[in-house]
């Protein structure tokens, strides 16, 4: 038994790989980032001039609870599962605390608790009850066996935070772009660009401009102002350095001897430029370090807050630490950064290097949840810390005296008027929303739309969310595709099939199934220590023969020697013959687990070129990039030891061959250094699904990952303990015969989602003509392709009363009102397993103030079965709250769509009886499924037909087929060529043959109509078939006569509102050409707005008639028979007589018209003539 | 009237092999409409007996009551009775609700698990008001008793405390109406091959050739006579028409070296019951289902109404 529990957890490791960056990012959150984040947050100081005293508030220590009940007693709390928050609509979150300390002048620093909320807790992270928990207990606690975690219940609604691409952080990238131009006169569109990330994961984005006139400009942003400043004046105020110091490094990387060769980088331009920039200095007259710093400090400091008192130099300083390359301590580092940006700046001016592209993936990571909330929290508990700030002093300046500042009790009631519960909503409704509501912008792109809903509609879209990398909403307005397409360098990374079509295509991109994306832990779950890392790396460099840069030193430049960049800080310089031996060094300390050398190092080695990427060696450890394995097949092979984590900045330059055995065109100067493990390992989890997907047209794979995250599957296990608002669930699922790998790796079999069908190709009474295609019905009397959809309904009385008569409501069923009885029971909800019909009623409930019971009608044209009622049985209170679950039955019908796994989807257009199937004379084999030949010869899709003989053969051998992509592209590991020229057709056909089979799958079928033989032989085989969730049954729509518009008497549109499919101008030209204008007049009139109108042929108008109601005259009523209705009268108004009245029959818009026309003065009149012509 | 050339045959059944829920004829000197038609009535509508309508007191299973009542319709029952039994719509004994016994027959379910152990709830735990009516057996017709008790089909899976308590209807239906009255899991038939060799070509034939042009049908039609060497024809049925051995002896370059016709006037049927009704009763029944049809059509004989229903028909029936 521990033995199968054991296999059990093993199995789900794939899967919550993929899940594992959402979890991680969160677990460092309430791990380590809430403390580093709060170190990060300044201090604030009030003084009081009264009594003259300093307060220092600043944050301490985080707390944040697991999700814990509001129950009534205090004393015992009983843990709040994620399976009630959804049941019962609420957040899943736990209690945060955060102290403050409080220091008067230099006194003892007090440590108060401060409430911040509620802070939403995701599943599965180390707060999350389930953490740890084995299937088991998972589904003891209501949960899926396989539960990953990765979002949050937000009113119970699961939302995940969208990966979001941001920048490269820490890398300098030299861009073009012409919004650079706009800044201000004089600047070019080139400039480069640092995303620098502190470690607290807030960021800042610095960039170098270059001017026309051959200088440099440093623009920062500062509370959502760009603010700029001479090159120079940054480098001398950084450290205490002089002219000719500058120049030296300015100018270093070039070097005469060398001219234009390989890796050079640098011209004689360059001691112009440095010339330029030191002059501009002396224009301002600066001179020393000292100048530089009051010159900055006494621009910046209007904005800097808190530091109106201070001095311009300590001014200065604060910019350059808060806001200048932040994620660099020393201002050496700095100094040295900033020297090699600008010759990187001057190198691409002079051409001698290309700009890199910023939609490339080389140049991109990821945001990760925690790192979100990380820098969204800090933004507001900033803001409130300022209001706090604020309100001390407000209270002081108004009460004076009279507020007893030095009393702690007496500032925490003031500081409480700013409640802390307000930082914990934001962050929910952040997550509720995916809004991002502040002032600064946090250095990112975009406002909105950081959280999508996870949807269950099946496992495949659920787990497509996680796995889902988005490129920003910004770009989605662009009217450029440059940003869509696919590039070379995310191989491997993201997967090039799983894209939506349209509108997000190429944005909206997904992982492959072997990306990971670098967190805060080591593979082992343990923490990283950085700055250890960090050492041990400049450790290694130094060994290996880097020059460490020292402050002050000038190095030489390419091609002599290259930058070695860690993290963003220059950490020295290696010759660049020594370089090469160095890396594939570096790469065999990644293997090893003794090194102390991180697994998931990025070498990017960016080589000496003629004119390409700007050379160097850049090292980065930090978290959120996308790493994948890879064979490192120079290290010597210690069995597995040979795997190594790359990312996309390295992959472009390193030599990856496929593991086929070839050398994949490569010349013996550029040996494989690596070898990828597997050829699936560059498609998306989704994808990697499709059965052979290497004999597809690409475009049926990408259609394919579409429809698969349409399907209408087995989406959930705890079906019954959720109460989402619509849930698709197929009933009778089965395991598809021919599957790939990666359904077993990721345990596709808990939620399986279709099928196997036995598909004849055949045109078979036209009725499978343009992708229809016939089922079989009595294959679905036996249960094929079953669904149902859940709909819950909550019920909450509580949210629809005002405060005054809460608890006035409750659940009952009438007394009086015996009408209801079949439906409801006395607790005034229906009874489970019970139809309700449309306008039918499901619930009652009583108001007690008015004494009255109102019943909750069905709405819609479907009956539905009542699946299940959910109360809240614990609460003594009385039932406020209750969810009803409706069951819509969904079997198979004309019009409902199904789809293979290749793209190759069709409605069903009809249900065939079984004998009217075509039929096998030696099997007696009918075909559920009928589907047309020409759905083959354009689309390209030969998985499909593979797919149908290779699961036949499997049928008849009982057992499953393997059908991965690539499979003869891999050679296998004992090295043992398995007869891989043999084409896999050939495989199949020789395994049906001898199972008394035709060879290519074909079979001589009988009309089961005539019972003569068909006259060609027919294709069939069992294919995996998926239901897809788009139904006729929610989209019929049908009007004759019903509800109108108000306005204009024409019928409404909206099929929830019963209105009809508007008839519009095309079809109109259509029913003209034609000629069919009786037609048109019954669509456009008869059917729509018939008016008969009365109508004034003295003065033309129809606004001006007017009833006249006929005086009743008593006493002619005869006994018995209802009053003789007198004839209305009609009068004009504006003629005062009824004399020219007639009616006309006229559009209801045209009465309408005449009214808006007339209400803008403009008098419509109308001529009557009888046709004759007048 | 007189005697013109009369196409009158008279059709022969030869059975071949017969087993409970097996059975394999012959049919000769008919043509396919008869034989096709012999096998859309016993797939389509041969009587039997199904449960169809499902009272639920309890379902407190993991499954939903349509999805218990849909297993629970598809179970099959034992149907000798069907053929004499009424159909409710039919019935006048009782109004139309179908709950008499002359067209229904009533079965009950109570299940509750009450240990730790999952319970199967199968078709073994329906009780029938009918002794003749009930789930049918499978157990002795796999013949392995090695599993000590077989269990019937299951319906559902029962864990501690859950319960399922039902009442269910079975009535008369066809399997065109819903495939679970289909008393036939398969029907199908094939025409009798006709197999010549041409053994003047096949003299011209390498051993190695005659070996290759065998081994080319997938199923075993022909084979090398070890002795003589001369390729016969062990088991003409064996041929799927799939014309492999055709095709291969056009490859080789002796077209016509066999000539496989179809007769069209004997077919080979196979029939797998359900197990409601035997195989053999099966197709017997769906011969009186098939002259019941026929006589419905005969009955409207001398009326005016049959001209006008069937016209030239109708006079050719009436013997002109």
């Amino acid at each position: 038994m521990g033995a199968t529990k054991k296999a059990d957890a093993a199995d789900y490791e794939a899967l919550r790989e993929l899940f594992r960056h959402h979890v991680e990012s969160f677990d460092h959150l309430v791990d380590r980032g809430l403390e580093t984040m709060l170190d990060k947050i300044k201090p604030v100081q009030i003084f009081d001039p009264f009594s003259n005293k300093t307060l220092k508030i600043w944050f301490a220590k985080p707390e944040v609870y697991q999700p814990q009940k509001e129950g009534n007693s205090k004393m015992s709390r009983d843990a709040l599962l994620p399976h009630e928050c959804r049941q019962a609509k609420i957040s899943y979150s736990g209690k945060f605390i955060v102290h403050l300390y409080f220091q008067y002048d230099n006194g003892v620093a007090v440590l108060e608790k401060f409430n911040f909320g509620h802070l939403p807790i995701m599943l599965k992270s180390k707060l999350c009850h389930l953490n740890g928990a084995d299937p088991q207990k998972l589904v003891s606690w209501k949960e899926e066996s396989s539960e990953m975690g990765g979002y949050f219940i937000l009113n119970g609604l699961e939302r995940v935070v969208r990966l979001l691409i941001l920048p490269k952080r820490n890398y300098p990238m030299s861009m073009l772009r012409n919004s650079f131009r706009d800044r201000r006169e004089g600047y070019t569109d080139k400039a480069v660009v640092i995303r620098c990330v502190r470690e607290d994961q807030s960021s800042v984005t610095v960039k170098l401009y270059y001017l026309q006139n051959g200088s440099a400009r440093l623009g920062f942003w500062i509370q959502g102002r760009e603010y700029l400043l001479p090159v120079g004046v940054v480098l001398k105020a950084l450290i205490d350095t002089n002219d000719h110091e500058i120049y030296a490094s300015l100018t270093c990387c070039y070097s005469e001897k060398y001219g234009r060769g390989k890796g050079v980088v640098g011209t004689q331009l360059l001691s112009e430029r440095a010339k330029i920039i030191l002059d501009e200095l002396r224009d301002l007259s600066l001179f020393t370090q000292r100048q530089c710093l009051q010159h900055i400090g006494e621009h910046f400091q209007p904005v800097m807050d808190g530091l109106e008192n201070e001095s311009y130099t300590s001014v200065a300083n604060a910019v350059l630490q808060d806001y200048f390359f932040v994620h660099l301590n020393n201002n050496y580092d700095k100094f040295n950064l900033l020297i090699f940006m600008v010759q990187k700046l001057f190198s691409l001016i002079d051409q001698t290097s290309i700009p890199d592209n910023p939609d490339s993936l080389q140049n991109q990571e990821v945001l990760l949840p925690g790192h979100l909330i990380t820098i969204y929290l800090k933004d507001k508990l900033e803001d409130w810390l300022q209001k706090a700030k604020k309100l001390l002093q407000d209270e002081l300046k108004n009460k004076g005296e009279n507020f007893d500042f030095s009393s702690l009790a007496h500032v925490k009631k003031v500081m409480d008027k700013n409640p802390g519960r307000q930082i914990g909503s934001a962050i929910e409704n952040m997550l509720k929303t995916g809004r991002l509501v502040t002032q600064s912008g946090l250095d990112l792109q975009q406002r909105a739309g950081y959280t999508v809903q996870a949807e269950r509609l099946n496992f495949l879209r659920f787990l497509s969310h996680f796995r889902a990398v988005h490129r920003g909403a910004s770009f989605a307005g662009l009217r450029t595709t440059s940003v869509r397409k696919l590039l070379p360098e995310s191989w491997g990374f993201l997967c090039p099939v799983h894209t939506p079509d349209g509108e997000p295509c190429g944005l909206l991109n997904h992982m492959t199934s072997t990306c990971r994306i670098t967190s805060f832990f080591d593979s082992k779950g343990k923490f990283r220590d950085f700055v250890k890392i960090r050492t041990s790396i400049l450790n290694v460099l130094i060994g290996i023969g880097m020059t460490p840069s020292l402050p002050k030193i000038v190095q030489a430049g390419p091609p002599d020697v290259l930058s070695v960049l860690l993290d963003g800080r220059v950490v020295g310089s290696i010759p660049s013959a020594e370089v090469e031996k160095a890396i594939s060094y570096l790469r065999r300390l990644k293997l090893s687990t003794t090194s102390g050398i991180p697994d998931d190092l990025e070498v990017g080695y960016v080589p000496l070129s003629f004119g390409g990427a700007y050379p160097g060696l850049y090292l980065f450890t930090n978290p959120s990039r996308f790493v994948r394995p890879v064979r490192n097949i120079s290290a010597p092979e210690h069995g597995s030891q040979n795997i190594e984590l790359i990312g996309p900045f390295e992959q472009v330059f390193m030599e990856i061959r496929c593991p086929d055995g070839g050398d994949g065109g490569r010349t013996n100067e550029f040996p494989a250094t690596h070898e990828e493990i597997h050829p699936t390992g560059m498609l998306s989890v989704v994808a990697n699904l499709t059965p052979w997907s290497d004999h597809n047209q690409s475009p049926r794979n990408m259609y394919q990952c579409q429809m698969a995250k349409q399907t209408m599957a087995f989406s959930s296990q705890a079906i019954h303990f959720r109460a989402d608002q619509k849930l698709y669930h197929l009933q009778t699922p089965q395991t598809p015969i021919v599957r790939t790998g990666a359904y077993t790796k990721y345990c596709i079999d808990e939620y399986p989602t279709g099928t196997n069908a036995i598909v004849a190709v055949l045109a078979y009474s036209g009725y499978d003509m343009e992708d229809a295609m016939i089922l079989n019905k009595s294959s679905v009397e036996r249960g094929m392709f079953h669904g149902q959809i859940y709909q819950t309904e909550t019920v909450d009385l509580s949210e629809q009363s005002s405060k005054s008569d809460r608890e006035q409501r409750m659940f009952r069923r009438s007394n009086t009102d015996k009408s209801v009885r079949p439906w409801i029971d006395s607790d005034g909800l229906p009874y489970v397993g019970q139809m309700i019909h449309p306008n039918e009623p499901y619930c009652s409930v009583y108001n007690e103030v008015t004494n009255t019971t109102k019943n909750h009608l069905r709405k819609g044209s479907e009956s539905v079965i009542v699946d299940y009622v959910a109360v809240d049985g614990k609460s003594k209170k009385i039932l406020q709250k209750a969810n009803i679950r409706f069951r819509h039955p969904r079997n198979p019908v004309i019009g409902d769509k199904f789809s293979s796994r290749h793209g190759q989807k069709g409605v069903c257009s009809q249900l065939w009886p079984d004998v009217d199937m075509p039929f096998s004379g030696i099997t007696g084999m009918r075909p559920d499924l009928i589907i047309n030949p020409h759905a083959f010869p354009s689309r390209m899709t030969i998985a499909m037909l593979l797919e149908s003989i290779a699961a036949k053969v499997g049928s008849l051998d009982g057992e499953f087929v393997d059908a991965t992509p690539f499979a003869s592209s891999t050679t296998k590991t004992n090295g043992e060529e398995k007869s891989e020229s043999e084409l896999l057709v050939d495989q199949i056909g020789t395994r049906l043959r001898k199972k008394g089979f035709n060879y290519h799958g074909v079979e001589v079928l009988y009309s089961g109509v005539y019972g003569t033989e068909l006259t060609c032989e027919i294709f069939i085989g069992p294919v995996y078939y998926q239901r897809l969730r788009h139904m006729v049954s929610d989209k019929f729509q049908v009007r004759s006569t019903g509800t109108v518009d108000q306005v204009t008497r024409q019928p409404i549109k909206g099929r929830k509102r019963g209105g009809g499919i508007r008839f519009g101008e095309m079809e109109r030209d259509s029913m003209v050409a034609h000629g069919a204008a009786y037609l048109l007049h019954d669509r456009l009139h008869t059917c729509s707005d018939y008016h008969i109108a009365d109508v004034c042929s003295l003065c033309g108008s129809i606004l001006t008639t007017e009833f006249v109601q006929p005086q009743r005259r008593p006493g002619r009523e005869i006994g018995g028979l209802p009053p003789i209705r007198a004839p209305k009268k009609v009068t004009c108004h504006s003629c005062q007589t009824s004399r020219g009245m007639e009616t006309v029959a006229m559009p209801y818009v045209f009465r309408y018209l005449a009214a808006e026309l007339a209400g803008m003065n403009i008098k419509m009149t109308l001529h009557l003539s009888n046709g004759a012509g007048a | 009237m007189e005697a013109g050339a009369s196409y009158q045959r008279f059709p022969k059944v030869k059975v071949r092999e017969l087993k409970d829920d097996y059975l394999k004829f012959e049919l000769r000197d008919t043509d396919a409409s008869v034989a096709n038609a012999l096998r859309r009535v016993m797939i389509a509508e041969v009587p039997t007996i199904a449960i169809d309508l499902v009272e639920i007191e309890v379902n407190s299973s993991v499954l939903n009551d349509e999805f218990i009542a849909h297993r629970l319709g598809l179970i099959p029952l034992t149907s000798e009775r069907a053929m004499s039994m009424r159909f409710s719509r039919d019935c006048d004994a009782c109004d139309g609700d179908g709950q008499c016994e002359f067209c229904s027959v009533e079965f009950h379910l109570r299940a509750k698990c009450m240990t730790d152990q999952t319970l199967d709830v199968t078709s073994k735990d329906l009780i029938s008001s009918d002794h003749t009516v009930v789930p049918v057996d499978f157990s002795d017709a796999l013949g392995g008793d090695d599993s000590s008790e077989q269990k019937g089909i299951t319906i559902v899976k029962l864990r501690r405390g859950q319960e399922l308590r039902l009442r269910a209807i079975a009535r008369k239906g066809i399997g065109k109406d819903h495939a679970k009255w289909s008393p036939a899991a398969t029907v199908t038939f094939m025409y009798e091959p006709e197999i010549h060799i041409n053994e003047d070509l096949m003299e011209t034939l390498s051993l190695e050739q005659r070996q290759s042009w065998v081994e080319s049908s997938p199923t075993k039609v022909f084979e090398m006579d070890p002795n003589t060497e001369q390729v016969v024809v062990i088991d003409p049925e064996a041929y799927t028409y799939d014309d492999e051995v055709i095709k291969k002896a056009e490859a080789m370059g002796k077209p016509g070296l066999v000539e496989i016709y179809a007769k069209e006037d004997s077919f080979i049927f196979t029939v797998e019951s359900t197990g409601a009704i035997k195989s053999s009763q099966l197709v017997v029944n769906a011969i009186e289902v098939l002259k019941q049809k026929l006589d419905a059509v005969r009955l409207s004989e001398d009326t005016v109404e049959a001209d006008d229903q069937f016209g030239e028909l109708g006079a050719h029936m009436r013997g002109g």
